[in-house]
């Protein structure tokens, strides 16, 4: 299987960029697995509940891992506009779900993504798309955030782009220090926002409002 | 086995846990089928008797068959206190109760086995840093969410059960509860809100959420929780009449499928005099909803 990945930034994507084929020895194989799990947590995989969840676990987590599957050039889908316009412009609060690598349990929250467009626009559902790309993926959130920045960064070549992720940790929150209320930040600022503080004042204003 | 496992009681014994007549002074509203007329003195359930008659005769004459896994969430491995070389657990953060062993080395590997397979089928590479324990660290963690399997009721309460006249309405609301979805092995969490009209005895306040805990640390259906949860309470000190309500996100709607984001599922059993008398109930909602 690793021939058909290349490694960008630590993650695998395929090469064609295509969905993979989801091989039905695949998907039998991963069911298995869960079917497996079932076992040793104690239940019985025969009962009516969860006769069928071993294949309907396999198809969620192949959705939850479909951003791997998917490229950039492919989502942007040639939305990017000639606009003679130099003001930020933010699209905020755009809700992710993603799988932490660490312990394959969800994490959530919003993405707001802020770019200096030079000469340069983006269609806004495209951002959200970048978002669902990198998101749909096992992640960490501190790369999450740096894929997004870079994604928009490379599309558009703006004069700058800010992000800020907000997201709550299941991991942290439903298990081991059981912090309910507690919310992760990540940022990342580059060019002008990195450079400009009146910029990056501006930015977090607006995001944040 | 005790009589108290509420986890034993399949579908069909679970609903006749919830019989009118195991609830001691419940106000008995004639039903339309007018049955109960004469029959009133062998249904009011005298108040010395051990709850719930009709699951007593049900679960002790009962014999198991081998085939054990016919009762949902009976532990194919029942793990004990006597299983050896688990007496350091650092599963459960409950320091009252016993550690109850739920981690042994082979479970532990078998599952990481599978998890490891699971990734390198997604595509992902289990070798690079960021995945290397992974399947350990998964493992753990879905032992950690199953955890409700190994607790038995008995032990959450752990003799919490109080001699008091007080028969006022007790709640217990917005307790937390993280369990998740039988179907899709994905979480769904919300606030479960429990009251009660105790009878006599009351119960540790903290025991409700435990009790709240062992069922939704499980493979599980939001209905069938709070069913058991009930049932549980019953069980445990025998009120006039329970009520439980739960409001859960599921993430297997939320994150997934349909993608409905801001949609909440709200499940709700009455037992006993809320389920008789609509002023109770409407007190109990009333006070569910209230700052």
């Amino acid at each position: 299987m690793s021939e058909k990945y290349q490694v960008v930034n630590g993650n695998k994507i395929h090469e064609n960029g295509d969905r993979e084929q989801n091989d039905d020895a695949s998907l039998k194989e991963m069911a298995d697995c869960y079917r497996l799990i079932l076992q040793n947590v104690g239940e019985n995989p025969k009962r009516e509940g969860l006769l069928k969840t071993p294949e309907r676990a396999a198809k969620a987590l192949l959705f939850f891992t479909k951003g791997y599957h998917q490229k950039i050039s492919d989502v942007i889908n040639g939305a990017i506009f000639t606009e003679n316009h130099d003001e930020m412009v933010i699209v905020k609060d755009i809700e992710f779900f993603s799988m932490c690598e660490h312990h394959l349990v969800p994490f959530f929250g919003k993405v707001s993504i802020g770019y200096l467009p030079n000469n340069k626009i983006l269609g806004l559902s495209k951002l959200a798309r970048i978002v669902e790309v990198f998101s749909r993926r096992l992640q960490v959130q501190e790369r999450m955030t740096k894929e997004i920045a870079e994604a928009v960064d490379e599309a558009l070549k703006p004069l700058g782009v800010g992000i800020i992720v907000s997201a709550s940790h299941m991991c942290m929150v439903s298990r081991g220090v059981q912090k309910i209320n507690s919310k992760t930040l990540t940022s990342v600022m580059v060019g002008e926002f990195r450079t400009n503080q009146k910029t990056r004042d501006e930015f977090f204003r607006l995001a944040r409002s | 086995m005790s009589k108290y496992d509420v986890s034993e009681l399949d579908a069909d014994e679970l609903n006749q846990a919830i019989d009118d007549t195991n609830f001691p002074q419940s106000h008995h509203v004639p039903s339309s089928n007018g049955n109960r007329d004469d029959g009133d003195e062998k249904n009011i359930r005298k108040p010395s008797m051990p709850l719930p008659m009709k699951i007593q005769n049900g679960i002790l004459s009962k014999s198991y068959s081998d085939d054990v896994f016919a009762m949902p969430g009976t532990p194919r491995t029942p793990r004990s206190i006597t299983t050896p070389g688990h007496e350091k657990c650092t599963f459960h953060h409950d320091l009252e109760l016993d550690h109850r062993p739920s981690t042994r080395e082979d479970l532990i590997s078998d599952m990481a086995n599978s998890y490891r397979m699971l990734l390198s089928s997604l595509g992902e590479n289990p070798n690079r840093q960021g995945l290397l324990k992974t399947p350990e660290r998964a493992a753990k963690a879905m032992l950690y969410f199953t955890k409700g399997y190994d607790q038995s009721l008995e032990e959450a309460l752990n003799g919490a059960i109080f001699d008091e006249d007080h028969d006022e309405m007790v709640m217990v609301k917005d307790i937390e509860m993280f369990s998740m979805c039988e179907h899709h092995l994905v979480p769904f969490y919300g606030k479960v809100s429990i009251g009660y009209i105790p009878c006599k005895k009351i119960l540790g306040l903290s025991k409700l959420a435990r009790i709240v805990e062992i069922f939704s640390r499980r493979l599980q259906v939001q209905e069938r929780l709070t069913k058991q949860i009930a049932v549980a309470v019953t069980q445990a000190v025998q009120p006039s009449g329970v009520a439980v309500i739960i409001e859960g996100v599921h993430m297997c709607m939320v994150m997934r499928g349909v993608s409905k984001t801001q949609s909440k599922t709200v499940t709700s059993t009455m037992l006993g005099v809320f389920r008789d008398d609509p002023k109770t109930r409407e007190e109990f909602l009333n006070l569910v909803h209230s700052k």
